[in-house]
């Protein structure tokens, strides 16, 4: 019944908290990790899951969970191992097209991953994601205007860090 | 509606949170103001690149894992609930007192046989994978209300691999993997009812090979496929450690 219910609810959302588990760990082993830590206890607290989108509520159990572990080793940023190997360009574009979608790809990948923490969060749940400010806000336990002020002061950041690169043309 | 008003709500305005008669304040206000649809088209340009980003897929063998994890934690729940109404089914219809548990020390080396080859089976021998005793012992911190005892024998060839909860008999324990060549140990430890040290005792079901003993308040249960001298002889080096 429990089970049925968890491949019911959670598993269609396993990609996207797998995708937001590698963003928090930068690193493929400990996302995996973290995914599978925090379905056991998704699925133990299963029957906390109201209805509605079962994806902020999974969220929030892969964010406690990560932040809990970082906790328990006192850092959140070692194991920063980066790869660029998922960066296919689109095979629709000239070579020339490619090249610049690539970098502009890589480029604001870096940046993202430059920012800091509370504003990366906001930005991927919302940019990435695509959740709505009042259920990141249920993520993070945290009011919307302060969710409204990260995802401001984030993207002011990564438009500047990305225009100090090189020029914008890119992004239009 | 002002350039200065913009600055504050240019996100909420792009992320489609204001209201609709904020909203369409905005767009009036964008009609007329070139420098404030540049940071409009700005942001939703940041946005689309950041939509582009190559997203990351949950491993297909991370995905079965998950799947195989949910159904065994229900079959096992389902298997306590059927085991307990069978004592107590027993108990009543003998009219007597439940004088705690029935089962005899065959169908406890069965469980025991048959939690070392799920663990092998459903490629689910870790949940911390490692050869650090002082990584694997705080990873049950919060998970287990006990906390077992983790030593790694690589100096005498029985090398520590990781660690994972895992449930026998209804309740969790747990379980502790080493490595001996290609051969895999699992120990299960869990609190034992009293403190007094027993054992080991020796059984084997199946070609499987299963050490019972009890010490400082915990009991094991050390399962594997290797042959009888060398389990005995990583049983009496974890004993003696």
């Amino acid at each position: 019944m429990l089970a049925r219910k968890f491949e019911d609810t959670v598993m269609p959302h396993l990609d996207a908290a797998f995708n937001y588990a590698r963003w928090l760990t930068k690193s493929d082993v400990d996302a995996e990790d973290l995914v599978q830590e925090a379905c056991v206890r998704a699925m133990r607290f299963l029957s906390s899951l109201r209805d509605g989108n079962p994806r902020p509520w999974l969220f929030a159990i892969v964010r406690n969970t990560w932040y809990s572990r970082v906790s328990r080793r006192g850092s959140a940023n070692e194991a920063a191992a980066v790869s660029g190997q998922d960066e296919r360009p689109d095979e629709a574009l000239d070579p020339e097209q490619q090249l610049v979608q690539q970098d502009t790809v890589a480029r604001v990948r870096r940046a993202l991953e430059a920012l800091p923490a509370e504003f990366r969060e906001v930005i991927l749940l919302r940019d990435i994601e695509g959740l709505s400010y009042k259920e990141i806000a249920e993520v993070l336990r945290v009011p919307i205007g302060t969710v409204m002020s990260r995802i401001s002061r984030g993207r002011e950041r990564l438009l500047e860090s990305l225009k100090a690169t090189a020029p914008l043309e890119v992004l239009r | 509606m002002t350039c200065e008003y913009l600055d504050r709500d240019v996100d909420a305005y792009v992320d489609r949170e204001l209201g609709a008669e904020a909203e369409a304040a905005v767009r009036t206000h964008l009609n007329g103001c070139a420098a404030c649809r540049a940071r409009v088209t700005e942001r939703q340009a940041l946005t689309r690149v950041l939509r582009s980003l190559p997203y990351h897929e949950a491993p297909l063998r991370l995905r079965s894992r998950i799947s195989a994890g949910a159904r065994r934690s229900r079959s096992i729940r389902a298997l306590a609930v059927m085991a307990a109404a069978a004592v107590l089914f027993i108990a009543v219809g003998r009219g007597t007192a439940l004088l705690g548990p029935v089962r005899g020390d065959g169908s406890a080396t069965e469980q025991v046989v048959d939690g070392h080859l799920r663990s092998l089976m459903a490629d689910h021998l870790y949940d911390v994978r490692s050869t650090d005793q002082h990584t694997v012992k705080p990873w049950f911190i919060g998970k287990l209300d006990f906390s077992p005892p983790v030593v790694d024998l690589a100096s005498i060839g029985y090398s520590l691999a990781g660690g994972r909860v895992d449930y026998l008999d209804g309740h969790p324990v747990a379980a502790l993997v080493y490595q001996r060549r290609q051969h895999v140990i699992n120990v299960f430890v869990s609190p034992s009812a009293g403190t007094a040290s027993r054992g080991p005792a020796a059984e084997s079901m199946r070609g499987f090979h299963v050490r019972r003993w009890t010490s400082g308040g915990m009991s094991f249960l050390a399962v594997s496929d290797l042959n009888d001298a060398e389990l005995d002889q990583f049983v009496t080096a974890l004993r003696a450690s």
